[in-house]
């Protein structure tokens, strides 16, 4: 269990502080190889082992301590499955890009954080993990070393400590009341407890929230995102923006469901300000998303919007949104993935970036383009593609949890949002292939990819399909953890 | 051991010191094998003292009365001797490559090791009279050092430096009279030695009093409005400001503060008046203060000198949260912060030193030229910073532990403090490394062709240093427990 852990961060190291590779094909194997392993050691652990390890202690009451439970599972296997997708990508599409070696020490070494990340078993890892995630993620952003993109990574780091802080701040009040800091179904903290310092724990878990919202993009402190994810290059905007952010996803779902505990804070104002603010966010995003003319950026706004419709599934507190939200977690991962690895391949082939450009693009990439249109009818919600099901779960779980008002306003602004995602998603797909009589596609032809690009967009586009298609399994094990937490 | 060792350790580099300049050197490596073996030996010799304690009190000098000149080693003492002797050889190694840039070698290093001395001295006072004296002293051995490059910049932070000092020493005297003639005691005792029934009637004064004195030695501790003179005094060799104005001297203040609060005032009389929370607001002041002027500061030695300032007052946050957790939390991060701030200052000597840079918009791509270097810069801002596994997460883990714990509204927002405080030092610190690291993309690096790594004894103690922040960080459990035992008073 700690082997998949710590053997990509030490080779990335190895690889950031070894000399250049004579021939870049054996920087690729060596890339490759890391990944392939680290990725197998993962799926033993994350199949094969059940019982918690301590790696060390931090202090005599701080262990940092692996287990994995039905969300951590969940969220490891949909990164490894993206990141080994994502890193044979990158093996063609960083050709076009300087210091390459830099960048596959710190995608190994970024692996390596998030599987710690998704193993951790208690509160105290979690938070090492999730500052490490922030500092080994911040080359990603500063990778090409424009004045944008370090201002792009400035903002980033500021954002995400702010946040980080934030958070840090709680974790000292959960260390000093909880019994245990090790994830527990249902909150570690005594409801006698929690009722005595009712007022205190209400703003204290209201500052974890935002804090780790910072990292899921949740408004108010959203703005570092469209900045910085579309700064970096095309793989790594891919992992930033599919899997990156869902780690605070992930530290919300801990800190609401298995420290504080939901009985405590279902029906309080914290409640509903977290509503209201993912619901601003889902629509706001949507928005910004519609009006943005460069496609990274517009797809940055969309996770902007995708984020906070998982944030208002877990923000019900009401088993059926529950499981909606954690299924969209992996639709929205793959989805988003496939369209930044979209929006790249067609940047390395043609360096088109902003949307009006891509007319006529159908006629040279079909393959690409057609990755594109599958994934997004996921991500605006038709069936059978897997967004339908996660939505449709967010949905009737949000009319059923009976909190006034959100109940209806909340399945709503999910509708418009949709609308406006098919607004943002589909004029590419439409002009891509439809320019118009008279339109000279040339310039696009033959400008199909090759296979180490298509493949993995291929792979995305049917993992589309099939969760939508047979979304059950999933579902089935988070309703049946959430009648664990709630 | 014979307790007069307890003097020994003082007078070993004070004289040592002073036999510099009357030495005709033939060469200066002489010189410098001379100096590190003296600097060495009294650490032996200090560390020796430490694993086997004399018990009882060596006095040096009867005046009247209970005023005696005399030395002691309890918890506290160990701590700051401990930490003072483990740096010192370190620094003067440091020094020896330093220096080479710089006139007036022998008077320089004539001071430095003095100092040595009079912070042992420091450490192992006995009673307020004798830490007092050598307060003073430290103020009159460290102001040449301040002074040395005799430009007029120096001079002029030497004298506010000197105003500085000796005005707050002479508020930390009122406080002594007070605790002579109020006190059954003058020595340090655990828990206070105030008498209950003389206390009585003005306890409003007394507390006035204890404001008094702890801004008479917080001005040391550069706790605000009396910060100025630090930003200041970077203007001398880096060696100085490293060694002495992010440790020693700096800590002598903040030592001094513990003394104050917990072995002469006592924590119990203090706690939950309005003594306490009137100076935690000056605190949490200066908490925030010190890393805002960071992040405005473009000259590389005076942002870490505003940093020592945010960082000296989250050790008097810990001492002013007044319970042994807070001790506990202060001592952890008077060592940690240590480390961390001398090996910072010690690459920002190394660079300026290699590239005669003192700007950072200077630094630009400097982590190819200096790679060393930079590697253990960006571990000591990361330890600043508090990423866990570092040492500085576990000192402010056991500063905010302690503000939860102790019940007390106000060290609430002191947490919220010391949070900001880390993300505004994660702005200041890691702007640098950034621009290091990454330079914008048409940077030119022939600019810097010149800039390479320093020799070995500037890089072993940076590397002692940065071996010393990861190990503090994964491996705290014993010092806690030192700290624990110190504050408890069973050590």
């Amino acid at each position: 269990m700690l082997l998949p852990v710590t053997f990509p961060i030490l080779a990335g190291m190895v690889l950031l502080l070894k000399k250049e590779f004579q021939k870049r094909s054996a920087l690729l194997f060596y890339v490759g190889g890391v990944l392939v392993f680290t990725a197998a050691a993962a799926l033993y652990a994350i199949f094969g082992i059940r019982e918690g390890v301590t790696l060390f202690h931090l202090t005599k009451t701080l262990p940092v301590y692996f287990k994995l439970d039905a969300v951590g599972r969940y969220f490891s296997l949909t990164l490894v499955v993206v990141w080994v997708l994502a890193g044979f990508f990158s093996f063609e599409y960083m050709k076009h890009e300087k210091n390459e070696k830099r960048f596959f020490g710190f995608y190994l070494i970024v692996f390596g954080v998030l599987l710690g990340l998704d193993f951790a078993g208690n509160l105290i890892t979690m938070y090492l993990f999730y500052e490490l995630m922030t500092l080994t993620s911040m080359p990603f952003v500063l990778h090409t070393q424009t004045k944008e993109s370090i201002m792009a990574g400035l903002r980033y780091l500021f954002f995400s400590f702010a946040g980080a802080y934030m958070a840090l701040f709680g974790i000292y009040f959960i260390s000093r009341y909880g019994t245990t800091l090790n994830f527990t179904q249902g909150g570690v903290i005594e409801l006698s407890v929690l009722q005595e310092h009712s007022g205190l724990f209400l703003v204290v878990t209201f500052f974890m929230l935002l804090g780790f919202g910072v990292k899921a993009g949740m408004f108010p402190l959203h703005a570092w995102l469209p900045t910085a994810h579309p700064v970096a290059p095309g793989p790594a905007s891919a992992v930033l923006s599919g899997i990156i952010v869902k780690g605070g996803v992930l530290a919300v779902i801990r800190v609401v469901y298995q420290l504080i505990g939901v009985s405590f804070l279902r029906g309080t104002w914290v409640q509903t300000a977290w509503i209201a603010l993912t619901l601003v966010t889902v629509f706001m995003g949507s928005m910004l998303a519609f009006g943005e003319p460069v496609l990274k950026k517009r797809l940055a706004y969309s996770t902007v919007s995708q984020l906070s419709y998982i944030l208002f599934g877990l923000a019900v507190m009401q088993p059926e949104a529950f499981s909606g939200a954690l299924l969209h977690v992996s639709a929205h991962a793959f989805i988003k993935v496939a369209l930044f690895l979209c929006a790249s391949a067609i940047i390395y082939r043609t360096g088109a970036t902003r949307v009006e450009e891509l007319r006529g693009i159908g006629k040279g990439m079909p393959v690409t383009l057609w990755c594109y249109t599958i994934v997004s009818l996921g991500l605006i919600g038709i069936p059978p593609a897997s967004g339908f099901a996660s939505k449709w779960h967010l949905a009737m779980g949000a009319l059923d949890s009976g909190i006034a008002v959100f109940s209806w306003l909340g399945p709503v602004v999910l509708l418009i949002s949709a609308l406006l995602t098919a607004g943002y998603l589909l004029p590419v797909t439409m002009q891509g292939f439809f320019p118009g009589e008279g339109f000279d596609a040339s310039r696009f032809e033959n400008k199909e990819p090759s296979y180490q690009m298509l493949v993995p967009l291929l792979v995305f586009a049917a993992l589309t399909i099939l969760i939508g298609l047979a979304p059950n399994p999933i579902t089935d094990a988070f309703l049946a953890f959430a009648a664990q937490v709630m | 051991m014979n307790a007069i060792c307890l003097f020994l350790v003082v007078l070993i580099p004070c004289a040592g010191g002073i036999l510099v300049p009357l030495v005709p050197w033939k060469k200066r490596s002489h010189m410098m094998v001379y100096l590190e073996g003296v600097v060495i030996l009294n650490s032996i010799l200090v560390w020796t003292l430490l694993f086997h304690r004399p018990d009882e009190i060596f006095s040096l000098v009867d005046f009247t009365g209970n005023l005696t000149i005399a030395f002691q080693l309890d918890g506290l003492g160990t701590v700051f001797a401990g930490l003072v002797s483990f740096l010192w050889p370190l620094a003067t190694l440091y020094a020896f490559e330093y220096m080479t840039k710089e006139r007036h070698e022998k008077m320089f290093f004539m001071f430095y090791t003095i100092t040595y001395g009079v912070t042992l001295g420091i450490s192992l006072a006995e009673n307020f009279l004798t830490m007092y004296c050598f307060y003073e002293l430290l103020t009159l051995v460290t102001l040449p050092l301040v002074m040395h490059t005799m430009t007029r910049e120096a001079i002029l932070a030497s004298r506010k430096y000197l105003y500085y000092s000796i005005g707050g020493a002479a508020f930390a005297f009122i406080g002594m009279i007070f605790v002579i003639t109020y006190g059954d005691s003058i020595s340090f005792v655990l828990g206070g030695v105030m008498n209950a029934a003389k206390l009585a009637d003005g306890k409003n004064l007394f507390l006035l009093i204890y404001v008094f004195s702890f801004f008479g030695f917080g001005v040391k501790a550069a706790v605000c409005p009396f910060n100025s003179w630090l930003p200041q005094a970077g203007v001398a060799p880096t060696p100085v400001t490293a060694l002495l104005h992010a440790v020693a001297v700096v800590k002598s203040g903040a030592f001094a503060i513990m003394r104050l609060t917990f072995y002469c005032f006592g924590a119990e009389f203090l706690r939950g008046t309005w003594a306490q929370y009137l100076l935690m607001a000056v605190v949490m002041f200066t908490i925030v203060y010190g890393c805002s002027m960071a992040v405005k500061e473009t000259h590389l030695k005076r942002r870490l000198a505003y940093s020592t300032i945010s960082n000296l007052s989250y050790i008097l946050f810990g001492v002013l949260i007044m319970t042994p957790l807070g001790l506990v939390g202060a001592l952890s991060h008077m060592v940690f912060h240590a480390f961390m701030k001398i090996c910072s200052f010690f690459c920002a000597g190394a660079i300026m030193h290699q590239s005669e840079r003192h700007y950072i918009h200077q630094l630009d791509g400097f982590a190819r030229k200096m790679p060393k270097v930079f590697a253990i810069f960006t571990v000591s801002a990361f330890a600043l910073i508090g990423v866990p596994g570092l040492c500085g997460f576990i000192s402010k883990w056991n500063l905010a532990t302690a503000a939860v714990g102790s019940g007390n509204i106000l060290s609430y927002f002191g947490v919220a403090a010391l949070l900001l405080s880390a993300l505004l030092t994660a702005i200041y610190m890691l702007g640098i490394v950034v621009r290091a690291y990454f330079p914008a993309a048409d940077f030119d690096y022939e600019t810097i062709a010149d800039v390479k790594d320093p020799n070995w004894k500037m890089l072993l103690p940076l590397f002692v240093f940065a071996v010393a922040i990861v190990g503090f960080g994964l491996c705290s459990e014993p010092f806690t427990n030192l700290f624990l035992a110190v504050a408890h008073g069973s050590f």
